[in-house]
């Protein structure tokens, strides 16, 4: 391929911690061939030099928007290219970022944030999926090195690949490891989460945090009501359970059953 | 008549997060100098109140993404010292091997990624790699080892899982750190090849300023990565403990991050080149020779030479890597390791070494284990005060020196503040309104 018919790519970073970037620079060996086959145009974390204005075939946007500067470079990024990818849990979800936005205050705010709670009113970070369009969601937190690699690829051929559908529950069975929440009573996330980790965390002896963020129709309420017939409190619950991408997790029924709780 | 000239790089490229430099010159004098983060603020410690100190990890390490080994580390130490946990010898040692890999994987991103096509006149490393693949190449594979070492004892190069308060969720098997110490040790003689061209290259002047350095003493008498005081060039030592005796933070407006001086009002350079300027002449091996043939009148203050020092480091990285493998081989083979504890109402501080400099992190949790306050002092918010000391001053001497155009400012600035290889994720989690 030349230069005029590799695509052009800008990546770009909103208010984060850089680590979906930092996965593509980890993509080491692979970065090398990838950059024979698309023209990173764009990328500010990698490159000097960048051209900030010219149209773009593919961008990737990690991170959330916590600033009017991050909401301006998005949409900026958003009007110049064609096939906009939200990149890892913060982008697609709002991730540990937006953890506050829809915790259920009213209940758990005297304990929980008792002290601080109005600064943190102050700001509210949100994903960039809250504001644009995007074409692709691919989470993670971080993404998944061969997932990335897999859109690449996927999208040089004109398709676009399928996420799991499975969650990560159906993984951790298949590596025959011991369930979290049957022997160890933790607040595992694993059957409400996006399965393509292989299960990492309950493969190393740790409950799933939910970073890969919701499977497609999770059932929240029978894993709330599974993990409370195990003794476990609901604000033990609901303090888990919103780790990642609180607004998706925080169904209407923990919160008015953690409000019981409460009183 | 007054003329001014400004200085703006909005978006400085090839740096962990969003920020610029902007310098205003009025009549050949450096009126104002500002590195301007802003990178949006994650209220971190905010989100941390209230919640388990079991949690506390998990969150606190995606603060930064190529700091989050060594967040992890910082975190757990001072989460076991506010419960009166010890560390095992190998806990301790698993540890130190994760902290060497987060060093070499982050140094190795920073000096061959980042820094490195400046002094080669590329504008990344992708364009680098056409001119020099094999050097690229065998670049990144030292990096790749960095995040192998990672992966192996965090279960992923970023954001590990597998670090627990008083131990490790599953502790490596001697095959793997067999095959990982075998890496390690072929990749001294990679690493010392980058340091025989590093050699080569001259290192300008323009950003030599007398600087006081700051590193902790290490726990014993070799180069370590942690310990437990405080020291300065200028002779100062306090506990980690009563860090905020001697680091003092305060807030600029044009930053999001705060910015740090000591007690005694004077800004301070942390990281790798301090490291060396503090102890330096405990280093042993390869990594002495590399210090040797990088710095031969031992440290300058030119922070330049961060780069180089943390060329050294990843030599040192690598044999310090070899060793703890050694260690953990001759320790007995175990599936896990858990501390026994009991739950208390605690304080606990931790400061460690990481790439870019000392990092504290203090918790108080309540007799439930939840938190009820966090603070987290990060090497590049501690570092940018001293950054724009040196970028007024490079400026003042760039000017006085004559015909420097431009551009050329522009590059030599953006050289000054990528050398300290900062962290603006990390820089600007910290910002409370309290």
């Amino acid at each position: 391929m030349t230069n005029q018919t590799r695509p052009k790519v800008g990546i770009f970073g909103l208010t984060s911690c850089a680590g979906d970037q930092l996965q593509i620079l980890n993509c080491e060996d692979e970065l090398l061939r990838l950059v024979g086959r698309i023209d990173i145009v764009d990328w500010v974390m990698a490159k000097s030099g960048n051209d900030h204005t010219c149209r773009l075939d593919i961008a990737f946007v990690e991170g959330v928007v916590a600033t009017e500067r991050d909401l301006e470079t998005l949409r900026q990024v958003r009007a110049r290219t064609s096939f906009l990818v939200a990149l890892g849990t913060c982008a697609v979800w709002g991730g540990l970022p937006a953890m506050r936005n829809d915790l259920p205050r009213e209940v758990l705010e005297r304990e929980v944030f008792s002290k601080v709670v109005d600064h943190l009113d102050t700001v509210e970070a949100r994903p960039a999926t809250d504001f644009v369009p995007v074409e692709y969601r691919l989470p993670g937190c971080p993404i998944e090195r061969h997932e990335f690699l897999q859109l690449v690829d996927s999208l040089l051929a004109g398709t676009v690949p399928e996420l799991p559908a499975v969650p990560v529950c159906f993984e951790c069975k298949t590596r025959e490891n011991l369930c979290r929440v049957i022997y160890f009573d933790d607040v595992c996330c694993g059957a409400m989460t996006r399965g393509g980790c292989g299960a990492r965390c309950p493969s190393h002896g740790v409950a799933c945090a939910g970073c890969r963020g919701p499977i497609e129709e999770p059932n929240y309420d029978a894993n709330v009501q599974m993990f409370a017939a195990r003794g476990i409190t609901w604000r033990e619950i609901a303090t888990r359970m919103s780790n990642f991408s609180a607004p998706v997790w925080m169904t209407y029924g923990l919160r008015s059953e953690a409000h019981h709780d409460d009183h | 008549m007054t003329t001014t000239r400004t200085i703006s790089i909005p978006h400085l490229g090839r740096v962990e997060g969003h920020g610029g430099i902007f310098v205003k010159v009025v009549d050949q004098t450096v009126s104002e100098v500002n590195m301007d983060i802003h990178e949006g603020s994650r209220y971190y410690e905010a989100l941390l109140v209230g919640k388990h100190f079991l949690e506390v990890q998990g969150i606190i390490t995606r603060v930064c993404a190529i700091c989050s080994a060594n967040h992890t580390v910082t975190a757990l130490q001072a989460l076991e010292s506010a419960l009166g946990i010890p560390q095992s010898p190998r806990v301790h040692t698993l540890r130190g091997l994760m902290l060497q890999g987060a060093a070499i994987e982050s140094h190795a991103l920073h000096v061959f990624a980042l820094a490195l096509p400046d002094f080669l006149g590329f504008d990344s490393v992708m364009t680098m790699a056409a001119k020099y693949p094999d050097e690229v190449a065998a670049a990144l594979r030292l990096k790749q080892l960095g995040n192998k070492v990672q992966a192996l004892i965090g279960g992923r190069a970023v954001h590990p899982i597998n670090t627990l308060v008083g131990g490790f969720g599953k502790v490596p098997s001697h095959r793997d750190l067999e095959r990982l110490r075998g890496e390690l040790a072929a990749g001294i003689d990679v690493a010392m090849s980058f340091v025989r061209l590093a050699a080569t290259i001259p290192g300008p002047d323009f950003a030599a300023r007398p600087t006081v350095f700051v590193a902790l003493r290490p726990y014993d008498d070799r180069y370590r990565f942690r310990g437990n005081s405080i020291c300065t060039s200028t002779g100062e030592e306090v506990p980690v403990a009563s860090y905020r005796d001697i680091v003092r933070e305060f807030t600029v407006e044009h930053s999001h991050a705060k910015h740090s001086a000591l007690a005694s009002g004077s800004t301070y350079q942390v990281g790798s080149l301090a490291r060396l300027a503090l102890w330096g002449d405990r280093l042993e091996g390869r990594a002495r020779e590399a210090f040797q043939m990088l710095l031969p009148n031992g440290v300058v203050d030119n922070v330049l030479y961060n780069n180089w020092a943390q060329l050294v480091e990843i030599v040192f990285g690598l044999e310090a890597g070899v060793e703890a493998c050694d260690e953990l081989l001759g320790m007995d083979e175990v599936a896990r390791e858990q501390a026994e504890y009991t739950v208390r109402a605690g304080r606990g501080v931790s400061a460690t070494e990481v790439p870019r400099g000392t990092l504290f992190h203090e918790y108080e949790i309540d007799d439930d284990g939840l938190v009820l306050a966090a603070n987290v002092i990060t090497p590049t918010a501690q570092n940018l005060a001293n950054t724009e000391r040196d970028l007024r001053h490079a400026t003042e001497r760039l000017l006085a020196a004559g015909g420097v155009n431009d551009a050329q400012l522009r590059l030599n600035l953006e050289m000054i503040a990528r050398a300290y290889d900062p962290c603006i994720s990390c820089s600007v989690h910290v910002v409370r309104v309290n």
